[in-house]
């Protein structure tokens, strides 16, 4: 492979990465919310944060997009407040991976903990145990397996973000291009091979995220 | 410390659980057919349920008034609780769980040190194992150890001994009796197993249908039953304190009221003084016309008190020294002609006296 290929391998891994870290504690909050508490709402909220998983990418990117450019709400909150520019820079593709793989999160983190009996939660607060000290001593630990699996679910969805990337990042060589908008742009250009070699890092980076979260899952089980 | 239950609505599937009840003994035992509210009763005195309307105050402290909005959440209540399924922590180690809960210092009743719950419950051989290695009765112990280390003000037991067979249960009663008279610990003990309540039980809550149905002593609410419907729960008429006078030859020799009666050895503990004897109203045999020889071992002379009707059967309440009750036929009544005034004698084979320990 070449130093350009690695560094585009490299800053894609990195993305997903930072995408999914972004995600984790409040794609975990969330889940616990929806699978411990009932509120007003909770459907409604349910529906928004699964829109992702059926919407065309292109569409999710498209609204993107519009929030975080410049003269979006978002985007521009962020630039007068921050300096910050969003859109057609690495962090609108951190954006568009964390938007994309934040419902596979949740959805699987919120049937982890759904799986812990809820009465071994009551027991610790019998035992004087607060809110936090459920959580992280009996909720999270008896979870972990599926939270985990969740987790590298969603990286795996990240490495391979596709339509809501190109809509809101682009594909600038060097700053927001991914392996997936790569592979597209040599296929369209004529360089097979090279597409090739891409297609064959990100079927081994999925392979290896996927079947170590289905692993997990079935371990749950026991 | 007494715990008083007023005015407890709480709708349930398929009836509404309604408590007016103030607890003062040690050990009571909440008795009731399965799903008659008795763990739904449970989770609101331990804070793990709201009801529209409840107040529940365990000593001096008020725990819910649902009319004032006061809810004291369950981890600041200081009742242990001993569900039915244990709530063991699978990821945790025994220690782990026996110390999850565990006050030392200022908030901890010095009563419950480590050491010697440890030592009352004889868990040490258990402490480094993981929780799914351990047996029945050994993850019992460790459920109930587990809930006094946290110094709990009141210990709520829900159907403790349900999952275990009689053997074990014989094993695990000790234990529990153990906890009553070395701790002090009041408890709530749920329960629908007679026998579990005579080992162990001051009082009697007879819950029916999610209503309390009759509260007394014990030995009361076993020897009178305040509805037909509460005598079909407890499905034993007559029982009577006693105290084991002789053991020999396979038989144990019970004063009785003014009587002696003659059991089967029945495994009891070898320091059982004080017993409770239970006979069963359909093992009574009446004769009249004076006393003869037959197989059944203890033959009681007594006085009719009063025959009731229960449908094809007649209950015959008898006077022997204690209350004793008969139930027989329509047909064996009217052929005895037994009205209240007459002397009979009443026989009941030796493997027909229960000896419960108390």
């Amino acid at each position: 492979m070449t130093p350009a290929e690695w560094q585009i391998v490299a800053f894609t891994a990195g993305m997903a990465v930072l995408s999914t870290a972004l995600i984790l504690v409040p794609g975990v909050a969330l889940a616990w919310c929806l699978a411990r508490l009932r509120w007003r709402g909770k459907s409604l909220v349910e529906t928004v944060v699964a829109l992702p998983l059926v919407l065309p990418p292109v569409v999710t990117g498209l609204v993107l997009l519009k929030l975080f450019g410049r003269r979006g709400p978002l985007g521009h909150w962020l630039y007068s407040e921050f300096h910050l520019d969003i859109v057609f820079t690495w962090r609108a593709v951190a954006l568009a991976l964390a938007v994309m793989s934040f419902p596979l999160l949740v959805r699987t983190a919120r049937a982890a903990i759904e799986e812990v009996n809820p009465a071994l939660e009551q027991m610790a607060r019998t035992l004087g145990a607060g809110e936090w000290r459920v959580f992280f001593t009996i909720t999270l630990p008896l979870a972990r397996r599926g939270l985990l699996a969740g987790t590298l679910l969603a990286f795996a969805r990240a490495l391979g973000e596709f339509g809501a990337t190109i809509m809101v990042a682009g594909n600038i060589p060097g700053v927001t291009t991914t392996l997936s908008t790569d592979i597209y742009q040599l296929v369209q250009l004529g360089g097979d091979s090279h597409a090739w070699t891409l297609a064959g890092v990100s079927l081994a980076l999925a392979f290896a995220a996927l079947w170590t979260s289905e692993w997990l899952m079935r371990g749950r089980k026991h | 410390m007494s715990l008083l239950l007023k005015n407890i609505f709480l709708p349930l599937a398929s009836f509404t659980l309604e408590v007016d009840v103030e607890i003062r003994d040690r050990v009571t035992a909440i008795f009731g057919p399965s799903g008659s509210g008795k763990t739904s009763l449970l989770d609101l005195v331990a804070g793990l349920r709201c009801a529209r309307s409840a107040f529940i105050k365990l000593g001096d402290r008020v725990l819910t008034d649902a009319s004032r909005g006061v809810f004291v959440p369950a981890r600041q209540r200081g009742i242990g609780y001993v569900p039915q399924d244990l709530a063991l922590f699978p990821h945790l180690s025994v220690r782990q769980n026996l110390l999850y809960g565990h006050k030392s210092g200022g908030e901890a009743n010095p009563l419950f040190t480590f050491e010697r719950v440890i030592e009352v419950l004889e868990i040490q051989p258990l402490i480094q194992r993981g929780v799914t290695e351990l047996s029945g009765g050994e993850k019992q112990r460790v459920a109930l150890a587990r809930a006094l280390l946290a110094s709990p003000r009141l210990l709520l037991l829900d159907e403790p001994l349900a999952s275990l067979d009689l053997k074990l249960k014989t094993r695990i009663i000790p234990y529990l009796t153990r906890i009553r008279d070395e701790f002090h610990l009041p408890m709530l003990y749920v329960t629908h197993d007679r026998f579990e309540a005579l080992a162990l039980a001051d009082e009697m809550v007879v819950l029916v249908n999610g209503r309390i149905a009759q509260t007394g002593s014990v030995p009361e609410v076993f020897s009178r039953p305040a509805s037909l419907s509460v005598a079909d729960l407890l499905t034993v008429e007559t029982v009577q304190p006693g105290r084991i006078v002789k053991a020999a030859d396979g038989l144990v020799t019970v004063a009785a009221g003014s009587v002696t009666l003659t059991a089967v050895e029945q495994n009891l503990p070898a320091d059982t003084g004080g017993v409770y004897v239970c006979i069963r109203a359909e093992d009574v045999i009446l004769l009249t016309g004076g006393d003869r020889p037959s197989s059944a071992r203890n033959h009681l002379p007594a006085v009719v008190q009063s025959v009731t009707c229960e449908g094809p059967l007649r209950r015959v309440e008898l006077d022997c020294g204690f209350t004793l009750t008969a139930l027989l036929t329509k047909q064996a009544c009217e052929e005895l002609n037994l009205k209240s005034g007459n002397e009979v004698v009443a026989l009941v084979k030796a493997p027909h006296i229960h000896l419960i320990p108390h």
